[in-house]
């Protein structure tokens, strides 16, 4: 059984890029910047549902980095200075704890309201950054210790997690790409797994593990395959060689794997031949495998996001056909 | 007019500085075709004068032409090579683009791209050696989107023969001191990236008379020390003081022998170094004894193009007091 989904969020095209300067300039009326956001998102759920993913995410079109809406919704967290984020030309605004982050309010719920009748049949899939990416991609100011700041990131994220799961979510997706950093130790392993058990606890939806920019360490990974979570999803794409190498050696426990096998960092069209042979390869294993992109789109341009969507639907079907497995589509079931 | 460099601690610069003048409109008009390319590099001159002004002032041994002309370290290059589309907007960060060059068909030289401007910043240096820089092959492939190639090998060897023929260029009008930047490098610390990188450089590089130099800053470069310490260049120029100086003990470790670069005031803080902080940093490489002073370069960490004017000066200023003070030390 086969099913795809985009993993992450997309870029803003023109028209949305404007209408935010413009916003940010204050030349803009409120109402009609949400409205823009609000369209660009139908669109992007549109090509998703076109495509015939299983889940659908938003585009998370306003997010300026992974981060920055849940710490401005959260109170004791602010921002500071842009950052390198991972290998990409890309920067982020450091999250800055001051206290135990609070959430003042809720990111996800009100989204997954709006979106999850635009979607339909298809599932939202609500993506929050994990615990420990927060934590060490963040700073401490809080006066508490790592480890207890990392619980309390988790808890808000829960409550999060909570009402997005009120709010009619399908799927809970954990961002964690400070995984793939090979500097991760060991102690960290371990406490990422127990705060993934804080936030998979507190809810019923299934839940997926995202790892990517890279797989990460052996040792790091052999920890993570017994966190609480029902999919694990790394980005294969990236750097094949080292992804399939870990997957050979390691597996992925009693988990559900979802492969990166879209490249969502660069713009060409992607080797259909090659990633046959990796679907094939771990299909052969698994009841259940998910295809998804590399990472979010936000690095190419907006065209090439659109048409990265088409070739994960295109390339699945066809994975279907050949690898003679059923495809998860949400649409072909209403039909 | 000839000027001598200093046998030990000479200084220099990375290449970029803040844009002086009318640099920035002038590359706006050029891209909107208002200008040619002529006639850019003749308008672009006067900012060039105001650049090795300020270099000379601070005491600055090898210059550069402060990159006047390049608003970017890769779209520069794009916008003068056959092959590569216009591009397409991508995020930097907030709601901030950049218009990220698109190579769309196999890629050529067209001519000359950075050599009028060296040979401009070297007729008015005083006598002084101006580093020709130039953006590396690993950088360009990694900060371009390929629709052409789809082989990263391929690609990088074709960079590779664009960049030997601007050097070769470059070499021929007078040029002593090359440097070929690769900020991208430390992003992707894999031995493999390494190695694909190190191919190139081997082809860029051969039979070539001049100082060898290659930038790279910032990132994990320590997991890829081992792989680049034997590339075919004399000197390797590293960012150190914004990372506090955590590459040093891994110098050490890999028993470093070559000239280095040693990048010893922050371009990314306004705060400028005292002279005191400088030599002590100097101290800390020199008490490694891995190489003698007359290996070791003082300069920024990186370009100085994102400062204001006056913190650049001052900071390239005490990098020469610096250096002053310790040749009468080890001298
Ligand atoms: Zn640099």
């Amino acid at each position: 059984m086969l099913w795809g989904s985009v993993l992450g969020g997309y870029p803003r095209s023109g028209y949305v890029r404007h209408e935010m300067r413009d916003a940010e300039r204050g030349d803009s009326a409120f109402l009609f910047h949400e409205a823009a956001i609000a369209l660009a998102s139908a669109s992007v759920i549109g090509t998703q549902v076109a495509s015939g993913m299983r889940y659908a995410t938003d585009g998370m079109i306003d997010f300026h980095d992974i981060f920055r809406p849940f710490a401005r919704s959260w109170r004791n967290v602010s921002i500071d200075g842009l950052i390198r984020y991972f290998d990409n030309n890309f920067f982020y605004r450091i999250p800055v704890f001051n206290g135990e982050p609070d959430p003042a309010r809720f990111v996800w719920a009100s989204r997954v309201k709006a979106f999850k009748s635009i979607s339909s049949p298809i599932g939202m899939k609500v993506v929050i950054p994990g615990p420990l990416s927060f934590l060490l991609m963040g700073k401490n100011e809080s006066g508490l210790k790592e480890r207890e700041l990392g619980y309390s990131i988790a808890k808000a994220i829960s409550l999060e997690a909570k009402a997005a799961e009120k709010a009619g979510a399908a799927v809970m997706q954990i961002d964690e790409p400070i995984l793939s950093d090979q500097e991760i130790n060991d102690d960290l392993g371990d406490l990422e797994v127990e705060l993934l058990s804080i936030i998979s606890s507190s809810i019923r939806l299934p839940t997926i593990l995202s790892i990517y920019f890279d797989v990460p360490r052996k040792e790091i990974y052999e920890k993570i395959i017994n966190a609480k979570v029902d999919y694990i999803s790394l980005d294969v794409a990236d750097s094949p060689r080292r992804a399939m190498e870990l997957i050979n050696a390691k597996g992925f426990g009693d988990k559900r794997p979802v492969l990166g096998l879209i490249d969502a960092r660069r713009i060409h069209d992607d080797n259909y031949d090659k990633i046959k042979d990796m679907a094939r390869s771990v299909a052969k294993n698994h009841e259940e495998v998910g295809i998804t992109t590399t990472t979010w789109f936000d690095t190419i341009p907006y065209s090439f996001a659109i048409r990265k969507t088409q070739l994960l639907g295109i390339y699945l079907e066809r994975l279907g056909n050949d690898l003679k497995l059923e495809v998860i589509n949400p649409i072909t079931e209403v039909r | 007019m000839t000027y001598e460099v200093p046998r030990l601690f000479p200084t220099t610069v990375v290449g970029s500085y803040p844009k002086l003048g009318n640099a920035t409109e002038l590359i706006k008009k050029r891209e909107r075709g208002e200008i040619g390319e002529e006639e850019f590099h003749t308008k672009v001159r006067a900012s060039i004068d105001e650049v090795v002004k300020d270099y000379i002032d601070a005491g600055i041994d090898i210059l550069s032409d402060g990159e006047q002309s390049r608003e970017d370290m890769v779209v520069y290059f794009a916008q003068r090579l056959k092959g590569y589309g216009k591009g397409d907007w991508v995020r930097i960060f907030d709601n901030v683009y950049f218009r990220k060059p698109i190579i769309k068909e196999r890629l050529e030289r067209a001519g000359e791209m950075i050599v009028t401007d060296w040979k401009y910043a070297e007729s008015v240096a005083g006598g002084r050696q101006v580093k020709l820089i130039i953006t590396g092959p690993y950088t360009m492939l990694e900060w371009s989107f390929d629709l052409f190639y789809k082989d990263r090998e391929e690609l990088i060897m074709d960079f590779a023969k664009i960049i030997r023929e601007e050097v070769l260029e470059g070499i021929k009008a007078g040029a002593r001191y090359v440097q070929v930047d690769e900020p991208a490098l430390s992003t992707r610390p894999w031995k493999e990236e390494a190695y694909l990188l190190k191919e190139a450089l081997k082809y860029i590089f051969n039979g070539i008379d001049a100082k060898k130099i290659i930038h790279i800053c910032y990132g994990r470069l320590e997991r890829i020390l081992p792989y680049i310490l034997d590339y075919p260049v004399d000197q390797f120029d590293l960012e150190f003081k914004n990372s506090n100086f955590r590459l040093l003990p891994y110098l050490k470790e890999y028993g470093f022998s070559k000239e280095l670069g040693y990048g010893v005031v922050d371009v990314h803080t306004l705060q400028v170094e005292t002279v005191d902080e400088i030599v002590e940093a100097v101290e800390r490489l020199m008490k490694l004894d891995l190489i003698g002073p007359e290996k070791v370069y003082l300069d920024p960490d990186c370009g100085l193009k994102r400062l204001p004017r006056d913190v650049a000066k001052e900071k390239l200023s005490n990098i020469s007091k610096a250096a002053t003070s310790l040749r009468k030390r080890y001298g």
